[in-house]
């Protein structure tokens, strides 16, 4: 049964990233949906992001939760160079250290 | 085709060596990622064959998580099955966007590249297909990208089984995952139109967390989209003047 949902779940997801890229190559994609996809990026990754960072148990935390300052701490220094690695050592290594304290 | 062309702009190894560079600095959060993937589907109640055939089969970290999870809880077939599927709608909005660049490709690029089109690996060569000029081998950069990011999810996922327990929780490796993402999109919110979109995007995910079948996170992104174009028409005349 595991095995089985396995192999299901990778086809679907397989079907999910090849078929647009098959059925869609011939298509000319009207304006609206340009429009559209460009806030693709924005919305689907903040959609990642603020449950991650607010609800790191499953259920909101405002406060006693060390993700939030870190990742405005990280949003922050992602502005401020566009550096990935930057971002991602200032973010964990905030955690890190107010974790040892 | 212009691919002989004395003006060629970029070389398949130029763009393939450049997929790579560009995605090694994401491969600090994905490392993580895949050591946290390994011990929770271990924890979850999988063999470490089932783990490994996971980052093999399916290669979507946040649907694995999920699937490992729904198998912890002991979910039905069809409520685990439908949930990874949903968290896993947005490659269609990724294949839609990403397949103008892709049009001229044979189907065999399209099965490899199609399987290789991850959140990140995506992200990377949109950025280079936006901003850099166009060349008729910029596909070699999705593949760089891809290629890199699969080799580390295979083998953060091993070390994750192999290592398992010894990796003290207080680390908050998963914390990775989002700041990857925040490192992606922060940079890239210039108009007011995409702040709103991810605004917007975010508050739903976090009202709509208890959708059957994890389809928060697609709705979530067709709302922050919806937002987006209504704020978009209203910045319209004003970015024009």
């Amino acid at each position: 049964m595991i095995w089985a949902a396995i192999f299901l779940s990778g086809l679907a997801t397989f079907l999910m990233r090849f078929l647009p890229l098959s059925l869609l190559a011939g298509w000319q994609m009207p304006p609206v949906w340009r429009r559209a996809l460009h806030f693709v990026p924005a919305s689907i990754l903040a959609a990642i992001i603020a449950p991650a960072v607010l609800m790191p148990e499953g259920s909101l935390m405002l406060t006693d939760n060390l993700r939030l300052p870190a990742a405005i701490l990280a949003a922050a220094i992602a502005l401020r160079t566009g550096s990935v690695v930057a971002t991602l050592l200032s973010g964990l290594g905030f955690i890190w250290l107010l974790g040892l304290l | 085709m212009p691919a002989s062309n004395s003006q060629k702009t970029s070389s398949r190894a130029s763009e393939f060596g450049n997929g790579i560079l560009d995605e090694l600095p994401l491969q600090i959060g994905v490392f993580p990622f895949g050591l946290v993937f390994g011990i929770a589907g271990l924890a979850a109640g999988l063999t470490p064959l089932q783990v490994c055939a996971l980052s093999f089969i399916l290669f979507g970290g946040a649907s694995q998580i999920v699937f490992a999870q729904m198998v912890g809880a002991a979910a039905p077939f069809a409520v685990l099955t439908g949930s990874v599927a949903a968290i896993n709608l947005r490659h269609l909005l990724y294949g839609v966007a990403i397949v103008n660049y892709l049009r001229h490709l044979p189907i065999s690029w399209r099965i490899v590249l199609g399987y290789l089109l991850t959140d990140e690996a995506w992200a990377i060569s949109m950025r280079r297909f936006r901003s850099q000029p166009a060349s008729p081998v910029m596909h070699y950069h999705l593949l760089g990208a891809g290629v890199t990011l699969w080799v580390c999810w295979q083998v953060s996922t091993l070390a994750g089984v192999l290592l398992g327990a010894t990796i003290p929780e207080e680390l908050q490796l998963g914390f990775a995952v989002p700041l990857t993402f925040i490192a992606l999109i922060v940079p890239a919110l210039k108009k007011r139109a995409e702040i709103l979109a991810a605004l917007s995007a975010g508050l739903a995910a976090l009202l709509l967390q208890d959708l059957p079948f994890n389809l928060w996170l697609i709705a979530s992104a067709l709302i922050g989209i919806g937002v987006g174009m209504g704020a978009g028409q209203f910045d319209k005349p004003r970015a024009d003047r």
